[in-house]
C-alpha cells in the first residue's frame, strides 16, 4: 500500500513547497496540497503543517492559522490516529490548536536563528523509529520563536508519558551549542500523548537531498514508512 | 510659481525654466511633484547617465539589459535568471529596521515584476566604527530588518558583505540584491501591449509613508534632518508582499497580465510614467479610484511610496478572472485607468485634470549633466618599515578587527535554507542555490574595495570586479553578468565626480575582459553628512552558473593530510593597502602607495586553471585570497576542527593581498598531476603545507587552535554588544 500524505498551505506559509518535495521524493506516494480554506481533507496517512509565517505571525505565531477552516479536518485526522507533523510554524500552530502542550516563545537571545542544529531522540515513537539511540542528527533551524516553554507540571507529564521526541545537543565538533534557543530541557520536538502528532522546530525537509548539507531529515519519513 | 517651492522640490531654477518653456504655462503643484520625483538622481540618473552609457550591457546571453525592473540572462533551455541590486542607504540611516526591510521588499518586487520567482537575496551592508552606540543601533536594526523581511517572505539569504569603517559613521550603506528564476518564454516587461488596456492597482492601500522618498534619497544630509525625515521612510509588511508575490506570479502564469510595474521609488508617478514611456503610449489614471488607507490629496497619492503595491495592464476581458485570483490571496485590486494613444500622462482627481503632461518632457527631456571632474594626482612611492611587525601581533590585529571575524552573528539572523535549494551557507566566498527541479546552480557574490578605489578609482574598481570573479571561480561557478550599485558622495565635488567616472571606466575594462556585461544597477549619490563624504563604494553583484551541481567546490577543508597550494601573484607589502591599514602601518589616505596594475589576462588564466582542475575533481576545497591575505582565507576554510601546518618565506606574506589569489586543497596522490598541469599552463604555485587536526602551525611556531578559532568565531558578537 502506498503512503499518502498532504501539506496544508496557509497565507504566509513558505515551506509548503519544500514539504511537498520532501514527501514526493521520499514517500513516492500520492501527495496533496490543501489550501487553508478547504473544508475537507483526503484520507491520507500523514498531514504536514509546514513552516513559514502563516498570516504574517500577526497576533502570535500560529494563532490565526489555528482558527482556519481546514483545522477541524486536521483535528479529525489526528483523532483518527493518523500522523500529523508540524514543522516550525506548524509546531506553533499545533500548540495554538491545543493538540500539543506548551508554547514556543522567543529565542533566548531574542534574535532569529537560521543555522544548523544538532538533535537526538529522547523517547521512542513512530516518527523516530529509524533513528538510533544517541545518534546525532544535523538539521537546520530557522525561527524567531522556537524556545519551547511549559510549566513544571506539564514538563513532568511530557516526561512521564515519554512525549519528548527530540532534544538539542552538541555536535561532534567544537563550534556547536548544546541548547541553541534556550528551550526548557533543550526540547526540540514533542508528541501528543498518543504519539501520532509531532511538532518540531528543526526543518527535516531542508536536510534530505544529496546536495543538502545533511541527509538526516530522511530518517523521519523512513521511520513512518517502515 | 515661487522659487522656494521649486527648490524645495529638489529642482534647480534652470531645470524649472526648461519645463516652463516647454509647456508654455504654469505648473500645477501635482505636476511640480511629478518633476520633483522624475528628475532627481534616483529616477533619471542625471549625473551618471553620460558615464553609465559606456558600460558593456550586452552579449550572447543577455536577454534584458538595464532599463527594465531587472536584468535577465539566459541559462540555457527555458531558464532565465533575473537579478538586480538596489540601495536603501538614506532610509536605513534614519530608521534602520524599516529602511532595510523595505529595501529588501523593493528589490524582490523588481524581480517578480519580471515574472521571475525570487530564489535568493544578498546584502552588502557597511557601517561606521562599532565604538559608537549609534553604529550598534544601526547594525542591529539593519540586520533585523533584512532578516525579518526576507525570512518572512521565505526567500533564502545566501550572502553578501558586512564591513565597518569610519567613513560610514554618518552614512551607512544598505544595498540589497535579489536573484530570480524565470521561464524565458514568460518574461514580463513594463511595456504595455495595447491601447485601451486597463491599468489596475494591485496590493496594499496607499498611505502617507514615503512621500518624497526618492528625492530624499538624492539629498545631502545634515544631522538635524534625521528626526524630521523619519516620516519619509516607508514601512514594510512582508506578509503582504508574500501574498502579492504569489498573487502576481499566479496572474502571470495564467496569462492574465499584459505588463507590470512595481510602484517603487516615486510610487504611482514613476510606474505609470515609465509604462507610458516604454510603450510610447499615454496613460489616463483616475486618482479617486486608488485604494487609500487614509484621506490623501492628489499630490500625496502621486508621491506616496507605500510598499507592496503594483501597477499592471490587463485586457478588459480578463478583469473578472484577475479579481477572482487576487481575492483568493486577499489582495486589494482596483481598475484605476487605461492606456491611451495620447502620449500624455493624465491624472484626474475630483473630475479635474490635475496633471496633463506629454511623456516626452518628463522622460526624454530629463536633464543630463556633464559634471566637472578631477583625475586623482599620481602618488609618490613610499617604503614602509615592516621590521617591527611580529607574527603574533599580526594575528592579534586581525582577530580584533570586526572586518576579519566570522560574521555568523549577522548571517544566522537570516534564513539561508528556506526553499530547500541552498547549496552553500552565507559567509562563504559565494552563495549558491539550485534552480528548482534542475541540476543547474546559480552562484552570486557582492563585493567592493572602497580603500582600493579611493587610492586609485580605475585600478581599484578592476580589483573589485576581480574579487567577485574569484569568489565565483573558487566555487567552480562560471561568472556570467553583473549588477552594480554605485554609492558615492556628492558629485558636485569634482574629486568625487572623478572617482565616479574613473571607477565606471574600471568597471567597463574588467567587465569587457571577463565577458560579464552589466545588466542592471542603481546609483546612490550624495552619501555625505556634515560635509564628510563616504569613500567611493561602487558595489557590484556578480552572478554565475554551473550546469552541474555535483561539480561545484566547497570552501571548507575536506580531509586531514591533504595538501594546501597557493595560486596567483602576491602584491608586494608596500602595495597591499589593507595590510598597511589593518596592521596599523598606514592610515592617512595620502600615505598609501598606488595600486599595482591588475593584469586581467593573468586573472583569467589562473581562473581557467581553477575551473579545469575543479572539473577534473582535483580540487577538494578552494577559497579566494582577498583582504587579510592567505591567513584570513585559511581561517575561513576551517571546518570540523581541521587546521593547518604551513611554511612561508616571510610571515608577513601571509597577510599580503593577491591578484588571482586562490588557496586550493588537493589530495597528496593528485599532487603530481596538479602541479604538472599548473606548470604546463605556466601558472606558478606555492606548496605551503597541509591540513592537520586541531592545530595551527606557521613556520614551526605552534598556535592554540581553539584559542584562535574561538576568537575568530565568537568575538564579533562580543565586540558589537
Amino acid at each position: 500500500m502506498s503512503f499518502k500524505s498532504a501539506v496544508i498551505t496557509f497565507p504566509g506559509s513558505n515551506c509548503d513547497r519544500d514539504a511537498l518535495c520532501y514527501l514526493k521524493d521520499l514517500t513516492k506516494g500520492e501527495v496533496h496540497n490543501i489550501w487553508h480554506e478547504e473544508t475537507s481533507l483526503p484520507k491520507v496517512d500523514l498531514v504536514i503543517l509546514p513552516g513559514g509565517f502563516s498570516f504574517g505571525d500577526y497576533l502570535r505565531s500560529g494563532a490565526m492559522a489555528s482558527k482556519s477552516k481546514i483545522i477541524d479536518e486536521v483535528v479529525k485526522h489526528a483523532n483518527d490516529n493518523r500522523y500529523l507533523l508540524g514543522i516550525c510554524n506548524g509546531f506553533q500552530i499545533l500548540t495554538e490548536i491545543g493538540l500539543l502542550e506548551g508554547a514556543l516563545i522567543r529565542n533566548k537571545k531574542l534574535k532569529f536563528l537560521g543555522k544548523n542544529c544538532f538533535i537526538k531522540k529522547k523517547f521512542k515513537n513512530n516518527f523516530n523509529l529509524s533513528i538510533k539511540d544517541k545518534q546525532v542528527l544535523q538539521i537546520p533551524v530557522a525561527h524567531n520563536e522556537g524556545n519551547f516553554y511549559c510549566d513544571t507540571e506539564t514538563l513532568n507529564l511530557l516526561k512521564n508519558n515519554e512525549q519528548i521526541a527530540f532534544e538539542y545537543c552538541k555536535g561532534e565538533f567544537s563550534n556547536t551549542e548544546e541548547n541553541i534557543n534556550g528551550s526548557i530541557e533543550a526540547i526540540a520536538g514533542i508528541t501528543n500523548k498518543k504519539k501520532n502528532v509531532l511538532g518540531m522546530m528543526p526543518h527535516p525537509e531542508r536536510a534530505y537531498s544529496d546536495f543538502h548539507q545533511s541527509q538526516d531529515g530522511r530518517l523521519i519519513i523512513e521511520s513512518l514508512i517502515s | 510659481m515661487n522659487e522656494e517651492l521649486i527648490l524645495q522640490h529638489g529642482l534647480t531654477l534652470d531645470e524649472f525654466q526648461v519645463i516652463r518653456k516647454y509647456l508654455n504655462r504654469d505648473l500645477s503643484i501635482e505636476e511640480l511633484g511629478i518633476f520633483s520625483a522624475m528628475w532627481n538622481e534616483h529616477c533619471c540618473y542625471k549625473t551618471s547617465k553620460k558615464w553609465l552609457k559606456k558600460l558593456p550591457t550586452d552579449n550572447e546571453i543577455v536577454i534584458q539589459g538595464p532599463g527594465e525592473n531587472a536584468g535577465v540572462i539566459d541559462l540555457q533551455d527555458n531558464d532565465g535568471i533575473a537579478f538586480k541590486i538596489e540601495s536603501h542607504n538614506h532610509p536605513s540611516y534614519i530608521e534602520p529596521f524599516n529602511g532595510s526591510a523595505t529595501g529588501v521588499g523593493g528589490i524582490l518586487r523588481d524581480i517578480f515584476t519580471m515574472g521571475a520567482r525570487p530564489i535568493a537575496t544578498l546584502d552588502s551592508i557597511r557601517f561606521g566604527l562599532i565604538e559608537t552606540e549609534k553604529t550598534k543601533y544601526l547594525l542591529n536594526g539593519v540586520v533585523h530588518g533584512i532578516g525579518h523581511y526576507g525570512n518572512c517572505i521565505g526567500i533564502p539569504n545566501i550572502g553578501g558583505e558586512c564591513e565597518f569603517e569610519s567613513t560610514y559613521d554618518f552614512n551607512n550603506l544598505v544595498n540589497a540584491m535579489a536573484v530570480g528564476h524565470v521561464q524565458k518564454d514568460k518574461i514580463f516587461y513594463s511595456k504595455p501591449k495595447s491601447i485601451g488596456g486597463l491599468i489596475v492597482y494591485i496590493g496594499s492601500k496607499t498611505g502617507k509613508d514615503g512621500i518624497h522618498g526618492a528625492s530624499m534619497a538624492s539629498d545631502v544630509f545634515s544631522e538635524e534632518d534625521e528626526d524630521e525625515k523619519r516620516p519619509s521612510v516607508q514601512v514594510g509588511d512582508p506578509f503582504m508582499e508574500k501574498l502579492l508575490m504569489e498573487g502576481c506570479l499566479e496572474l502571470m502564469s495564467s496569462g492574465l497580465i499584459e505588463s507590470m510595474q512595481d510602484m517603487g521609488a516615486a510610487g504611482i508617478t514613476s510606474s505609470s510614467v515609465e509604462m507610458a514611456s516604454k510603450g510610447n503610449v499615454g496613460v489616463y489614471i483616475n486618482l479617486d479610484k486608488v485604494p487609500l488607507r487614509q484621506p490623501l490629496s492628489a499630490y500625496e497619492i502621486l508621491l506616496s511610496e507605500s510598499q507592496e503595491r503594483m501597477l499592471a495592464v490587463i485586457d478588459k476581458k480578463n478583469n473578472h478572472k484577475v479579481r477572482e485570483i487576487l481575492q483568493k490571496w486577499q489582495i486589494d485590486y482596483e481598475v484605476i485607468g487605461e492606456i491611451t494613444d495620447t502620449k500624455r500622462v493624465v491624472f484626474e482627481s475630483n473630475n479635474k485634470k490635475v496633471v496633463d503632461l506629454p511623456v516626452e518632457i518628463i522622460v526624454d527631456d530629463a536633464p543630463e549633466y556633464d559634471r566637472e571632474f578631477y583625475i586623482p594626482r599620481k602618488r609618490k612611492n613610499k617604503d614602509f618599515d615592516f621590521s617591527k611587525i611580529k607574527l603574533e601581533d599580526m594575528i592579534t590585529n586581525l582577530l580584533t578587527n570586526l572586518n576579519y571575524l566570522d560574521k555568523s552573528w549577522v548571517f544566522d539572523q537570516y534564513d539561508s535554507t528556506v526553499m530547500g535549494d541552498t547549496i552553500r551557507e552565507p559567509g562563504q566566498s559565494s552563495g549558491i542555490v539550485k534552480i528548482h527541479g534542475t541540476q543547474k546552480v546559480i552562484g552570486a557574490s557582492t563585493d567592493c574595495n572602497p580603500l582600493y578605489i579611493r587610492i586609485n578609482p580605475y585600478e581599484g574598481m578592476k580589483y573589485t570586479v576581480a574579487e567577485s570573479y574569484r569568489n565565483l571561480i573558487a566555487c567552480n561557478i562560471n561568472p556570467l553578468a553583473i549588477t552594480n550599485n554605485l554609492n558615492f558622495a556628492s558629485p558636485l565635488d569634482p574629486n568625487i565626480m572623478g572617482e565616479l567616472v574613473l571607477s565606471i571606466h574600471g568597471l567597463k575594462t574588467a567587465a569587457v575582459k571577463f565577458n560579464t556585461p552589466i545588466v542592471s544597477g542603481n546609483v546612490s549619490l550624495y552619501n555625505q553628512t556634515n560635509e564628510i563624504p563616504i569613500k567611493p563604494t561602487p558595489v557590484i553583484g556578480m552572478v554565475g552558473s554551473n550546469m552541474d551541481l555535483n561539480k561545484i567546490n566547497t570552501n571548507k577543508f575536506c580531509e586531514i593530510g591533504n595538501k594546501i597550494l597557493i595560486l596567483g601573484k602576491q602584491l608586494t607589502k608596500n602595495f597591499s593597502p589593507y595590510l598597511l591599514q589593518d596592521q596599523k602601518i598606514a592610515f592617512n589616505i595620502c600615505e598609501f602607495n598606488d595600486l599595482d596594475v591588475l593584469d586581467l589576462d593573468f586573472e583569467k588564466k589562473i581562473a581557467n586553471c581553477v575551473l579545469e582542475l575543479s572539473d577534473l575533481k582535483c580540487i577538494m576545497s578552494c577559497n579566494d585570497i582577498s583582504r587579510g591575505g592567505i591567513f584570513s582565507a585559511l581561517l575561513k576554510m576551517q571546518y570540523k576542527d581541521m587546521g593547518f601546518r604551513i611554511k612561508v618565506p616571510d610571515p608577513i606574506d601571509l597577510f599580503c593581498e593577491y591578484s588571482a589569489g586562490y588557496v586550493i586543497e588537493i589530495r597528496s596522490k593528485d599532487f603530481e598531476e596538479v602541479t604538472s598541469f599548473l606548470t604546463k599552463k605556466g601558472a606558478e604555485y606555492l606548496d605551503i603545507g597541509e591540513i592537520i587536526k586541531e592545530g595551527i602551525q606557521i613556520n614551526s611556531k605552534k598556535f592554540d587552535y581553539f584559542d584562535i578559532m574561538n576568537k575568530y568565531r565568537n568575538d564579533f558578537e562580543k565586540i558589537i554588544s
